[in-house]
């Protein structure tokens, strides 16, 4: 199959992950682009390979297509066009800035569980208090993604 | 990446669960990086960054230094 077969995958992910809160089956995906599963999903087995998605291990359902995270983190986001988890603060800030509108981030601070909310309004960050603080090194960052 | 409240909050918390310290750097840089990094993504023709553009990316916002590297 080729790099565009994947790239229409690649987007349909996207667009059914933001507009459903939720990332496709390989079989919604196979169905949305007229392909059968086997094919959709072996692109999804393509697209991991290249750090595109993140699968859950030994699966085809996706459990992270960045920003996007299709499970509870400690991360939530909130715009107008609706609600997702993002994987890190580098993510969750990422989802307003991919669909360019505004948008909230709630978090709180890992020592002291003190909340912290971030708002994105036209295009900038609101003055807030706060660091980030990113542990491990990038090169090392898809040695093991999940903890990342 | 986590959000802290403070540089203070990071360095307890990395001793108090026996982490190392990694990068630390403004929730204003985090917000650079995500918005540089993600904005093309749902786009056509995105693609990923090579090695030598990604660090580019990090550093345009003045994430720099052996823990920002991706390549050789």
């Amino acid at each position: 199959m080729s790099v565009g077969f994947d790239n229409d995958v690649r987007l349909q992910v996207y667009r059914h992950f933001v507009d459903h809160g939720e990332p496709p089956t390989a079989v919604q995906v196979g169905q949305a682009l007229g392909v059968g599963v086997e094919e959709a999903g072996a692109a999804f087995r393509r697209l991991e390979q290249d750090h595109v998605l993140v699968l859950s291990p030994g699966t085809l359902d996706i459990w992270m297509a960045h920003p996007l995270c299709a499970v509870p983190t400690g991360f939530w986001v909130t715009t107008a066009r609706g609600s997702w988890w993002g994987t890190c603060i580098w993510d969750a800030l990422g989802i307003p800035a991919m669909l360019d509108v505004d948008g909230t981030v709630e978090t709180a601070c890992p020592d002291c569980s003190e909340p912290i909310e971030l708002v994105v309004e036209d295009g900038a960050l609101r003055p807030v208090e706060g660091v980030a603080h990113f542990a491990v090194r990038a090169a090392r960052w898809w040695d093991n993604i999940g903890f990342t | 990446m986590l959000a802290f409240r403070s540089e203070a909050h990071v360095d307890r918390w990395c001793k108090a669960r026996r982490l190392p310290r990694g990068a630390v750097f403004s929730l204003d840089q985090a917000w650079q990086l995500a918005h540089e990094w993600y904005a093309d993504r749902m786009s056509t023709d995105w693609r990923r960054r090579t090695p030598a553009e990604a660090e580019a990316v990090f550093a345009s916002i003045g994430l720099t230094g052996s823990f920002w590297k991706l390549g050789p």
